[in-house]
């Protein structure tokens, strides 16, 4: 294994030609992993030194632009009125413990795509979507078209996630990011991000290989909790030590109708 | 095997060479490499706080941080914090507090509390219980653990009124 730290993106793409090379980013998750013998890349491609990944930037909708290298930490500390936004910052409040909030980045957990995490729910309930560069172009995806199934993303050979792109939400709009856990900063058994307008806009997270999506949804309590039944009915959760699959349908309508109740009131 | 390299890292102060692979965490780089065994490995992926170091000030997993990668951020550790042999006043107040029972988690808390009085000198409990979250005492003693910060904290609102 080697390691090297490029400054520009350009230098990057080059070091992720040799094989089985991976892009370092806070660490918080590829070490762990490391640390457990489940990966061993041949090359760790540092992403610390490059100043393009880092930085918070105003679309023109007044959505914001968010570097990959951003880091939890600076994402829980935004103060901003917006829905879009305001979901991920409390997304962010909630992903692990201070120490790996302080070095961990949105762009590492999002390339991660690891289903029990935080911001992939946010990221699709707020209609966002991921930027990845390579050396032939970039693109930005859909973060419902982004996340595939369990660690599996839309990012291809010799891509990075350079930024993490959230709208605005609607001008009315409020956002909850409702997480139910054993205990503070562990991965969520569930967990709901909310955009309530005139409808309901749901991703729910913990349950299935990637964040569930619903839009549309009824503000009206018994008829969200039907709707909200169904949808259970129909997910696909994990059983594992946090939680027994059962179990995780029985409380998704519960925190969807509490997180939608959070965001009326 | 991955061949070792030669980095410096800046701990408590001073500049150390040592020698790491790029799997090297920043713990076995302190633990093994220069002999700072203080800070502990407990889960050795991040759950379990251990080995809470202050990496460019702000509180890090040195399980979760490669060696290499530190660069020239300096890099506090439990040995770092009492000066001149005179503990500090978060050692101190969890001395007298009772606070500690077998000792494994204690350099993490520590580390957790110094970076929480450094920026907040009177935190409220809740607080005190955010910035403690991600660290684990096995033998459950977290109450004696939260009463020794909350004294720290009273003792700085007293003398700042």
């Amino acid at each position: 294994m080697d390691y090297v730290a490029p400054l520009t993106v350009e230098e990057a793409w080059r070091a992720l030609e040799t094989e089985d090379a991976r892009c370092l980013a806070g660490g918080q998750s590829l070490v762990a992993m490391m640390n457990l013998g489940l990966v061993a890349p041949s090359r760790l491609v540092s992403l610390r030194r490059i100043a393009s990944l880092r930085g918070i930037a105003k679309e023109d909708d007044g959505g914001l632009r968010i570097g990959a290298m951003t880091t939890h930490a600076e994402l829980a500390a935004l103060d901003v009125a917006e829905c879009g936004p305001a979901l991920l910052a409390q997304a962010a409040r909630v992903v692990a413990y201070p120490a790996v909030r302080a070095f961990g980045t949105i762009g590492g957990s999002v390339a991660h795509a690891d289903p029990a995490a935080d911001y992939p729910v946010a990221l699709v309930a707020a209609n966002a979507a991921i930027e990845v560069a390579s050396a032939t172009g970039t693109r930005r995806v859909a973060a419902r078209d982004f996340f595939r199934r369990l660690f599996e993303t839309a990012l291809k050979p010799g891509e990075i996630v350079t930024a993490i792109v959230v709208p605005r939400g609607p001008t009315n709009g409020r956002a909850i990011y409702e997480k139910l856990s054993l205990v503070a900063g562990d991965f969520a058994i569930v967990s709901v991000a909310a955009v309530v307008a005139e409808t309901v806009t749901i991703a729910i997270g913990s349950c299935g290989p990637k964040p569930l999506f619903a839009s549309g949804l009824p503000l009206e309590p018994g008829a969200l909790r039907d709707v909200a039944t169904k949808l259970a009915a129909a997910s696909d959760p994990p059983s594992d030590h946090r939680g027994s699959a059962a179990y995780r349908r029985k409380v998704l309508p519960e925190l969807v109708c509490r997180a939608v109740r959070a965001a009326t009131t | 095997m991955s061949n070792k390299l030669a980095i410096e890292l800046n701990v408590n102060g001073e500049p150390h060479d040592v020698l790491a692979t790029a799997a090297t965490p920043l713990l076995e780089a302190l633990r093994t490499g220069l002999g700072l065994t203080g800070s502990k490995r407990g889960c050795n992926h991040g759950v379990c706080g251990a080995c809470t170091v202050l990496l460019d000030g702000k509180l890090a997993r040195s399980c979760l941080t490669l060696a290499v990668d530190v660069g020239e951020r300096p890099v506090t550790t439990i040995e770092g914090i009492s000066q001149n042999g005179t503990l500090s006043p978060v050692q101190q107040a969890l001395l007298d507090a009772g606070a500690i029972q077998c000792g494994f988690c204690t350099p993490g808390f520590v580390m957790a509390l110094t970076e929480l009085f450094a920026r907040e000198p009177a935190p409220d409990r809740e607080q005190i219980r955010s910035a403690l979250s991600g660290n684990l005492c096995r033998c459950s003693g977290y109450v004696k653990i939260i009463e020794a910060a909350e004294r720290l904290a009273a003792a700085h609102a007293g003398e700042h009124q």
